[in-house]
């Protein structure tokens, strides 16, 4: 389940910023690699226009990239602007004002654009723009409800805020549920237990083969009436469990076996010792002022005078 | 004989208690250390007070002053070593009659005690105006070995982060071990408790906590509490630890303590307790009466349940939280056995405790079945009254009233016992648990012949007047009435019943034994009447005859008719008519005793006889066991129909005779009745397995119980499966669990456990689903490894190899695996009580005595050590005290032993001598090789002087050396053919050094200026210098042998035995007249062992027990003893001599006592030793003489006579 995971990130990643390390495969990689040598060969032009011969690679880059970056942000700039004004598409004014914004002369823009020399580039191979990945889309996007714009970004895919559904048939035959819950119960238990025994220490039964029926070793304890008498955690846990959970076993009759084991409810333990029929503590809290109890009083202060 | 006369209480002692103060100002948790003092207010009752016996045990004591002058005191423990300990003498006739004795030289009942303070002579003649004497104690103990006991963790930490803790404990009366009080349940006074302990600890007493204050330094606080009702000291108790408080919330004056951590299962363990308090005080009508009530849960307790005066001690493993459901029962079980004993709780004398334990012991028994049903009531009263009768007939006689008094009379009431029930502390604890159960078994007999109105009325009465007597803030002679006695309980019955219960208390509280009938019957079918006959076997030991009434239930076709017999002398059969004729086929429903009526299939029944099954002393009204015969049909019937519970596990025992396909029938019927009550069903189980055992061969279908499993608590779709748990419904719970564990002792042909129920088993493991269930299945799951160690059989052994893990049968492998795992995983999720860690124990241990594993105790031994849950070790030792007899181990034998000298755990060192009893590595009769001189004298020393400080444990010592050896000498002895050699050589040697010290313990005695050497009882144990002085002093050393010698040796002018003491002394010596009478017993000691025994005995005195320790100035005192010019000798020699065979009886009164009881002991001697011979002198040498012949009885070459004809008259 991981990889994926990871690969889609990736590719997400590379989608916005256009990595170019990676060699291009996906459709969208594609896309934005022709925009840029696009932008190349109009660089190449330029340097000729000027009457450079020839040309460094990196300062070819260089100049790609600063030119990117030059309209890129003439192309931010003006969709702020837009923006500002409550509009959703850039007009020529937009731009207008972001140039000038640059520090760019506007008057001096038709008469460039209209030089002589100027070379003429054929136009970019037209591809499709990169439709967006659907790979994670699950279940059915909620639509707007009707006070919101339909420009606003859509709701992200459900799985994200509300659940995940598993598109698993889940396995319905009670037996087998049975069977795989005990086995992988006993799986993970033995599984434990064998790493336990061979971290620590060990008993065995067996003189000749010590390692055949290993026995953690028995330690004892300061205290041992404690973890005798206290319900363990897991306990305490299953206990909440069969309080809520009683209309979901369907589920998770699947997968919890691993999660009790290593879940690790230890965080609330304050509240979670109290014993489940809390009507008595609660009553008595409320009393509790109100007792007159010889071992609730306050400690007395020493007389001056009593000699001890 | 008590109840015959006593109108008004006469106390043993010349002095009257009023009142005591206890004050520790100090404990130390790290040291173990408390130090105090004590002040009693004392009316002398007779002029000329010049001596104060109390009681008091392992107390180091600094000073007493009486009424502020400095007071001399002596301080003597006669029970520190029983018998001399040079003495070769080992069997336990003796050592049981010098124990007794030792005891009763400082009973406090026959007034005396430990501690003899001499009143300073300016006060003697406050005497005659009979005026207040106030006498003032301080003492410290230092590492108490009994008493009081400190539970220090060691972990990082304040004391009170550790939860340290420390309370007081003890079997019966012992008090004194913790400080110095008239340790007597027959003198009352009121109290004044303070307690200083750290800022962050809380101090429990009894009482009302009246106010805590700070220290100066503010780091301490002190708990002062006030006892203002009359109450005995024993009754007193504390417990000191950094508690959690619960204000219990239905009653404010009930307060629960228990150690850190653990207020959340402590709030859901008492939250019924106001059901118990309310039920009693109804049933009583009676207030509680203590103004507040407190439950203190320690670790490391004594025992489960203690009670004192208005607060009881628990066993912090009686805590539990909702989702446990076998321990519920359980801790409720506990809490009303204590409130119980809350209401009743002092009495006269050690005779009339069974009216004490009975009553408790009744009306705990109607909480039972208030709350648990009358259904568990009966169950309970039937396994009681099993419990006794086993007992009984297996042990002897439980005796609940004994009579010691009378002079004349020579028997001893228990001569079939091993150990004296005079006296609490030797009482064994497994004969004082039966004691209990007699007792309140015996009230139920009572509350039968005068119906229970009135048995409560007679309560009531009795606790109204006691309440009316503490009320009567300053009438103390009034506060007897307080006291519980014999006499007054029957007075007061008959007062309100106007009943004459006199024969059933004479048949059941005055005599020993229980009854025991054999039925049988027969159909005459001319005249239509049943033919019982009843017949009794009244000799053999433990039972006794029955005459009068008995109640026997005939059930007949046309009903349930009830006949009162008479069972006289001579006849045994009694002829009764029936009331139905039998008949056929006719359809008709039979009415039962409770009215109901049902359908039978007659058709199993005899078509002649309208009986379907009778039944003798339905109402378990007779302490008896019935052995009744009727047909197999019969029994049937009658489990089936009568509603009985008693009835029907009756039905189930005898069906087990009868494996038969209608038993099998019946059983499976009763297994599926969900109305039935649920033990008899368990019960059933068990039967069935038996009988399908025994009908083997002829055995149809799946196993027995397997398919009733399955459709009880399988899935209905697999049914191969069992449906994920639930307990809601506790019946089927109980059923669930006890189905496999019997399910796995069936046995096929070859006598192997089935296969198919194997693995139905560990399918019952592999899918045991807990998720959904809201209680814990650690009990189910325990179970479960029960039934998998039920099903192992031996394993078969090619010549002896030596056991692998290849040739491990597979299906063991298998279960072996299960072990491996749950043993595994409770190291990570530990089980409540760690249940299943028990169980994998018992298992692992039953696999290696059926040879599949190697016999190996190592594992046992790990799990046994201190630290680990104590549920834990005692499964642990249980395996080895196992492994010991199996293997007949002579190292285990010794750690276990060890471990019962040195375990921190005073519960864990019962129950291994306990387990050592019940499971011995040797008998009496069969032969060991473990049986060696070496261990005879390890368990000697160990009941000799190595559990002094814990008179149940040396009780279990005393067992534990008669279950091995039995009550005569030990056969793996040599012969003690040396003796006579030695003591003629001692005779010669010592002559001089023995009368010294005869002559030092005179001085302190009898120098009433001695105000400076009240240290003198000290003296003796601390001093390091192995001369016959020292020895002499110690409470067991020479004396005697000056004594004896000089009896012997015609220079010594023969003293008048008994005469000369009680003119001179008549005050009493209590303290000192044990030392000389223990020491009597050594007369075949030998010099050789003299030495080094000394060397023992400071050895021990010092380190294990320092009596009495002041330790000011020894050598001076010795000093002075030594310096004291030889004038006196002679007397005191006499007075000496005197007191050892007078054995103290110094009061007219107690004197007949141990007159008798020495005649008693001699007359049990006479039918076991040869030398008869010797016991033909007067009453005064009798014990001298019962000594004698012990010392001598196993050696043939003493042919000396000791006492010669100067000593015995």
């Amino acid at each position: 389940m991981a990889d994926p995971a990871v690969a889609s990130g990736g590719s997400l990643n590379a989608g916005g910023r256009g990595s170019g390390s990676k060699a291009a495969s996906s459709p969208a990689e594609n896309y934005h690699l022709a925009r840029r040598r696009t932008l190349q060969v109009v660089v190449s032009a330029l340097l000729t226009e000027c009457g450079f011969e020839s040309a460094e690679k990196a300062v070819v880059e260089t100049l790609t990239e600063m030119m990117q970056s030059y309209i890129t942000e003439i192309g931010r700039c003006a969709k702020a602007y837009c923006e500002h004004t409550a509009r959703s598409i850039p007009t020529l004014s937009d731009t207008v004002v972001t140039l000038i914004e640059m520090g760019f002369n506007v008057d001096t823009l038709p008469v460039y654009a209209k030089r002589s020399q100027r070379m003429v580039i054929t136009a970019p191979p037209v591809t499709n723009p990169p439709v967006t990945p659907k790979a994670l889309s699950a279940g059915q996007k909620r639509t707007h409800p009707p006070h919101i714009p339909g420009h606003f970004p859509e709701f992200p895919d459900p799985h994200t805020y509300i659940k995940t559904p598993t598109f698993r048939e889940p396995v319905s035959d009670y037996q087998v549920v049975r069977e795989k819950a005990a086995t992988q119960r006993r799986d993970v238990e033995r599984a434990l237990t064998r790493f336990m025994a061979k971290t620590g220490e060990t008993q065995s039964l067996f003189k000749d083969d010590i390692t055949a029926f290993p026995l953690i070793a028995a330690r004892p304890s300061a205290i041992p009436y404690l973890s005798a008498l206290l319900p363990s955690e897991l306990e305490l846990q299953t206990l909440e469990e069969t309080d809520s959970s009683e209309q979901d076993d369907q589920t998770d009759s699947e997968n919890t076996a691993g999660n009790i084991i290593t879940d690790d409810p230890g965080a609330d333990k304050e509240n979670s010792m109290l014993p489940p029929s809390g009507v008595v503590p609660s009553t008595k809290a409320s009393e509790d002022n109100v007792i007159d109890n010889p071992y609730l009083r306050p400690v007395k202060k020493p007389k001056v005078r009593r000699k001890k | 004989m008590n109840r015959k006369k006593d109108k008004g209480f006469e106390s043993p002692r010349p002095f009257k208690l009023t009142h005591q103060v206890v004050c520790i100002n100090n404990i130390n948790f790290q040291r173990k250390s408390v130090i105090g003092y004590v002040e009693l207010t004392i009316f002398p009752t007779v002029v000329n007070l010049n001596r104060i016996k109390l009681n008091s045990k392992q107390c180091r004591i600094y000073r007493v002053r009486v009424n502020e002058l400095e007071a001399p005191f002596i301080y003597n423990d006669p029970t520190l070593e029983v018998c001399h300990h040079e003495s070769k003498q080992r069997n336990l006739n003796y050592f049981s009659s010098a124990y007794t004795a030792a005891v009763s030289a400082v009973d406090p009942d026959a007034g005396h005690g430990e501690l003899v303070i001499k009143v300073p002579s300016e006060l003697w003649k406050q005497g005659d105006d009979l005026k207040v004497l106030k006498v003032y104690i301080e003492f410290s103990l230092d590492q108490p070995k009994g008493g009081l006991h400190f539970v220090v963790p060691d972990v990082e930490g304040s004391m009170a982060e550790r939860g340290a803790h420390v309370f007081s404990f003890g079997y019966q009366n012992s008090t004194r071990f913790w400080f110095p009080c008239v340790d007597s349940y027959s003198e009352l006074c009121t109290w004044k408790l303070e307690f200083t302990v750290d800022a962050s600890m809380v101090a429990v007493s009894c009482g009302d906590l009246v106010e805590t204050i700070y220290t100066h330094d503010m780091r301490k606080k002190t708990f002062h509490y006030v006892l203002p009702i009359p109450t005995a000291a024993p009754n007193i108790s504390l417990a000191v630890g950094p508690f959690e408080i619960l204000v219990d919330p239905y009653m404010h004056e009930v307060t629960h303590f228990c150690l850190p951590q653990l207020l959340p299962l402590l709030k859901h363990s008492m939250s019924y307790l106001h059901e118990i308090f309310e039920f009693y005080e109804e049933i009583l009508t009676c207030r509680y009466p203590y103004s507040c009530f407190k439950t203190v849960f320690v670790d490391e307790a004594y025992v489960q349940v203690s009670s004192y005066a208005s607060m009881s001690i628990f066993s912090t493993n009686l805590l539990h939280s909702a989702m446990i459901i076998d321990q519920t029962p359980q801790t409720r079980r506990c809490l009303a056995q204590a409130l119980a004993q809350q209401f009743f709780d002092c009495s006269k004398s050690q005779a009339d405790e069974w009216v004490l334990k009975g009553i408790s012991g009744y009306i705990y028994g109607l909480y039972l079945k208030k709350t648990f049903g009358v259904n568990e009531y009966r169950h309970w009263i039937k396994e009681e009254l099993d419990k006794i009768v086993d007992y009984e007939l297996k042990m002897g006689g439980v005796l609940l009233h004994p009579t010691f008094s009378g002079g004349k009379e020579k028997d001893n009431p228990t001569p079939h016992l091993h150990f004296s029930i005079k006296h609490p502390h030797t009482l064994s604890w497994e004969y004082y648990k039966m004691f209990q159960c007699k007792a309140h078994l015996v009230m139920r007999l009572i509350e039968n012949r005068i119906s229970m109105e009135f048995m409560l009325q007679v309560f009531n009465k009795l606790l109204s007047l006691a309440s009316t007597a503490s009320s009567q803030k300053y009438q103390s002679h009034m506060w007897s009435q307080m006291l519980l006695s014999t006499h007054a309980f029957l007075k007061s019955i008959s007062n309100v019943s106007g009943k004459d219960i006199g024969p059933l208390i004479k048949q059941w509280v005055d005599q020993s034994s229980v009854v025991k009938f054999f039925g049988s019957f027969a159909f005459n079918r001319k005249r239509n009447v049943l033919e019982l006959e009843i017949r009794q076997d009244y000799t053999s030991s433990g039972t006794q005859k029955y005459v009068g009434p008995i109640k026997v239930t005939v059930q007949e076709l046309d009903g349930s008719f009830n006949h009162t017999l008479q069972i006289e002398e001579n006849s045994l059969k009694h002829d009764i008519p029936c009331h139905s004729k039998s008949r056929r086929n006719k359809k008709k429903k039979i009415p039962l005793m409770n009215g109901e009526e049902v359908d039978m299939d007659l058709s199993a029944m005899d078509a002649d006889s309208p009986l379907l099954w009778i039944r003798i002393d339905p109402d378990m009204s007779i302490l008896r066991k019935v052995e009744f015969e009727q047909a197999d049909f019969m029994w049937q019937y009658q489990l089936r129909y009568e509603r009985d519970v008693v009835a029907q596990e009756e039905a189930i025992s005898a069906l087990e005779k009868f494996p038969t396909p209608a038993s099998r029938l019946a059983l499976t019927d009763i297994l599926e009745q969900e109305q039935c009550f649920y033990k008899v069903r368990m019960q059933a189980c068990f039967c069935l397995s038996r009988i399908a055992n025994a009908m083997v061969s002829t055995w149809q279908g799946p196993p027995a119980m397997k398919s009733l499993f399955t459709r009880m608590f399988c899935c209905k779709s697999c049914p191969n499966i069992v449906k994920t748990n639930n307990f809601i419904n506790f019946q089927s719970y109980f059923l669930q669990k006890t189905m496999p564990v019997a399910m796995a002792l069936l046995r096929d042909v070859q006598n192997l456990c089935p296969k198919d129920v194997l693995n139905f088993i560990l399918d019952l493991i592999k899918y045991n689903d807990n998720r959904k269930n809201k209680f814990s299945d650690n009990y189910y799951r325990a179970d479960l490894i029960e039934a998998l160690t039920n099903s192992l059989t031996p394993a078969i052994s090619i010549n002896n190899e030596v056991r692998t893990v290849d040739n491990l049968n597979a299906d063991v492998r298998l279960i072996l695996e299960e072990i491996t795992r749950f043993l595994n995983m409770e190291k990570l999720l530990p089980s409540f009580r760690n249940t299943i860690t028990v169980s994998c124990l018992r298992a692992i241990r039953q696999l290696q005595k059926n040879g599949h594993i190697p016999s190996d105790p190592s594992l046992f031994k790990s799990y046994a050590q201190y630290g680990h849950f104590v549920d834990v070790r005692i499964a642990a030792l249980e395996a080895l005290v196992d492994y010991t007899r199996v293997e007949r181990s002579a190292v285990e034998l010794q750690w276990l032993l060890i471990m019962v000298q040195n375990d921190p755990t005073h519960y864990v060192r019962h129950k291994i001598l306990g387990m050592l009893c019940k499971n011995p590595p040797f008998t009496k009769t069969t032969d060991s090789t473990l049986c060696n001189e070496a261990l005879v004298d390890q368990l000697w020393k160990l009941m000799n002087s190595g559990t002094s400080h814990d008179w149940r444990l040396r009780c279990d010592a005393v067992n534990l050396y008669y279950t091995l050896f039995g009550l005569t000498r030990p056969s793996c002895l040599p012969l003690p053919e040396l003796g006579l050699v030695l003591n003629l050589k001692e005779k010669k040697a010592v002559l001089n050094p023995t009368i010294k010290p005869e002559l030092a313990v005179g001085t302190v005695m009898d120098t009433p200026a001695s105000i400076g050497i009240h240290g003198v009882g000290m003296s003796y144990t601390v001093d390091e210098e192995p001369d016959p002085i020292s020895l002499g002093v110690c409470g067991v050393g020479q004396p005697p042998q000056g004594l004896k010698r000089k009896a012997e040796t015609p220079l010594g002018s023969p003293p008048e035995p008994g005469q000369v003491l009680q003119q001179q002394d008549d005050d009493g010596r209590g303290g000192r007249y044990k030392i000389r009478f223990n020491t009597m017993e050594d007369e075949d000691i030998d010099m050789e062992t003299v030495h080094d025994s000394q060397a023992f005995i400071h050895h021990h005195l010092n380190l294990l027990e320092r009596p009495s320790t002041p330790g000011k100035e020894p050598p001076s005192v010795e000093q002075s003893m030594l310096s004291m010019p030889a004038t006196p000798v002679p007397s005191f020699s006499k007075e000496a001599t005197s007191s050892a065979s007078k054995h103290g009886s110094e009061h007219s009164h107690h004197h007949h006592h141990h007159h008798h009881e020495h005649k008693k002991k001699k007359k049990k001697h006479k039918h076991k030793h040869k030398h008869k011979h010797k016991h033909e002198s007067k009453d005064k040498e009798k014990e001298r003489e019962r000594d004698n012949s012990h010392a001598y009885s196993n050696s043939p070459a003493s042919g000396r006579s000791l006492r010669s004809p100067s000593l015995s008259d």
